[in-house]
């Protein structure tokens, strides 16, 4: 017998329909005493009622039924309820219902009157089918997020080598059209100048293009931050006195925002080997974007846990609009933003995954409209591979690969 | 007080800056010279060592690239000060200037407010090294006159 299907009966939730009262009471008996969880219903209507409101594993169900047959039921739980197992009782003279019903979707029929033992084994059995399918579903489920996490991985490290060289490019000709204007503004600022005609407009136009030069030059700045190495060293991080020391840089700014940031969990998290210069700048792009997500008496919750004996996790939610699905891929990409231009970079969350990245972490966002917005970040405890020997790209893939495995089932858990 | 220039050779291989970059430097009233790569910078530099204060000088250079530059400038002229200009994200190399004996660095495009503070404290260091190289030859020289 297989781990499943000596799982614990205790587990079950179970739904008995028969019209005889007293083989309802006396199997119910039995089936308690076995430790199942037992609802009863006298009939394919009133089984429906309940599972409307209580959802079980499996039911169990007389076939030869006043009202709605056991097959005329069997055929509405399956369709409602594809992952409840049904298995049918029938009388001697009707085996042919029972094949029926299994053809219908039943799990297995018996023939009454049914012998316990056997009747536990197949309760036993149908919910081992259960519990394997669903293990099934959450393998794909894993493996889809993952692969979908390798694409967006590929895709943004594609993009971040595009960008970054663009911006190495244009801070060349941004230098010369910023000394050219400051140039131009110290001929204007000169005496011999002072009574220039339209001397103003002059001033003006000079006055844009270095206000331009300087948004151009916070753009290409954060992007060649990017690709900056990380230190060499790695050193004793405290992640809570780190995550307390952001929330403190930015509390004006929430506060003139009218957003409160809170702790919601602080576990006793043993300082990390990490860089804490680059987990401040992830935990500081995190939160000002919670505030800048967040409406007038929003509320930002911070967290810190222990994820296992390698990983820590910590993250930061909003109770702000939340992020449509349809932008949820699109965040970490360069230069995706909601915000007015000049506000936002689009660079925030792209420099924070690549700093996580590179940090040998990983993150992870949850949202729902109107709800609020989280960002988790998983961190290993040790700060690996040490930089002298960087691992190759199927070695990093795999160690990527590993690590989200290791850090999503922990999760599962 | 009138100003006493700073005598500033800038060099990097982008002509439209330099010349920007040194029309701006004129206007605020120091004294420039220009150069287009490595090769020229240290030739400037082999004729004229004692006429410049601070190089203003780019990291990333077709041929001599501004560190080997800088390397040559320390063992040749080690009085002149340096600061290091860089479009590169990665301030490491400019790092591996400063411990070189560059003075300082910027990233591009520099604050011309900065880079004037950065550039008075580059001079401010090279005038308080003469400093104590002429008191130290004044001893020795009042040491040998005293000792005759």
């Amino acid at each position: 017998m297989s781990a499943a299907e000596t799982a614990a009966l205790g587990n079950i939730q179970l739904l008995l329909v028969d019209d005889e009262a007293f083989f309802r009471s006396t199997l119910k008996k039995r089936l308690q005493k076995r430790g199942i969880t037992l609802l009863e219903a006298e009939s394919g209507e009133a089984g429906l009622a309940i599972l409307d409101v209580h959802p079980v594993h499996i039911v169990i169900s007389d076939v030869k039924m006043p009202g709605m047959g056991g097959l005329a039921f069997l055929e509405r739980v399956k369709a409602d309820y594809p992952e409840i197992e049904v298995i049918l009782l029938t009388g001697h003279a009707t085996t042919a219902d029972g094949v029926s019903g299994i053809k219908a979707g039943a799990f297995d029929y018996l023939t009454k009157p049914i012998e316990f033992d056997h009747l536990i084994s197949k309760i036993q059995q149908a919910y081992s089918l259960i519990l394997r399918r669903e293990e099934q579903r959450r393998e794909a489920e894993l493996r889809e997020r993952m692969e979908r996490q390798m694409i967006l991985t590929e895709r943004l490290a594609a993009l971040g080598t595009l960008a970054t060289g663009v911006a190495h490019e244009i801070n060349n000709p941004l230098a010369i059209i910023r000394e050219s204007a400051g140039w131009m503004e110290m001929i204007l600022a000169k005496p011999e100048m002072a009574d220039a005609p339209r001397k103003a407009d002059f001033e003006k136009g000079l006055d844009r293009i270095e206000k331009a030069v300087e948004r151009a030059r916070r753009i290409t700045h954060q992007l060649l931050e990017f690709v900056q190495k990380p230190e060499k060293k790695a050193s004793e991080t405290d992640l809570a006195v780190l995550m307390a020391e952001s929330a403190e840089l930015v509390r004006r700014e929430a506060a003139n925002h009218g957003v409160e940031i809170a702790f919601d969990r602080r576990e006793a998290v043993a300082p990390i080997l990490s860089d804490p210069y680059q987990l401040r700048q992830v935990m500081l792009n995190l939160i000002t974007n919670a505030i800048h997500a967040s409406e007038k008496n929003g509320r930002i919750t911070l967290g810190l846990e222990n994820a296992g004996d390698a990983l820590v996790r910590f993250w930061v939610s909003d109770t702000g609009a939340g992020i449509p699905p349809e932008n949820l891929e699109k965040i970490f990409e360069p230069f995706f933003t909601t915000k007015s231009p000049g506000k936002g970079t689009g660079l925030g969350l792209f420099v924070t995954r690549g700093i996580v990245a590179r940090l040998g972490g990983a993150i992870e966002v949850d949202s729902a409209l109107t709800r609020g917005t989280t960002f988790r970040v998983t961190l290993p405890r040790t700060l690996l591979p040490p930089a002298a020997e960087l691992p190759s790209p199927e070695q990093k893939r795999q160690g990527m690969f590993a690590r989200l495995t290791q850090a999503l089932s922990k999760e599962k858990e | 007080m009138i100003k006493i220039p700073t005598r500033i050779l800038v060099v990097d291989d982008e002509k439209d800056f330099v010349e920007m970059l040194s029309l701006r430097l004129e206007e605020s009233g120091e004294k420039v010279s220009v150069a287009y790569d490595g090769q020229e910078c240290l030739d400037a530099l082999a004729q004229q060592s004692n006429d410049i204060d601070v190089v203003i000088l780019d990291i990333r250079m077709p041929g001599m690239d501004g560190i080997d530059v800088l390397r040559e400038i320390k063992k040749r002229f080690p009085l002149i000060e340096v600061i290091m200009l860089t479009g590169h994200g990665t301030t490491e190399s400019a790092v591996a200037g400063m411990k070189l004996g560059a003075y300082d660095y910027l990233l591009k495009p520099a604050d011309f407010e900065e880079l004037s503070r950065k550039l008075e404290g580059a001079r401010k260091r090279k005038d308080e090294q003469e400093e104590r190289i002429r008191q130290a030859e004044a001893k020795l020289l009042v040491r040998r006159t005293g000792g005759a």
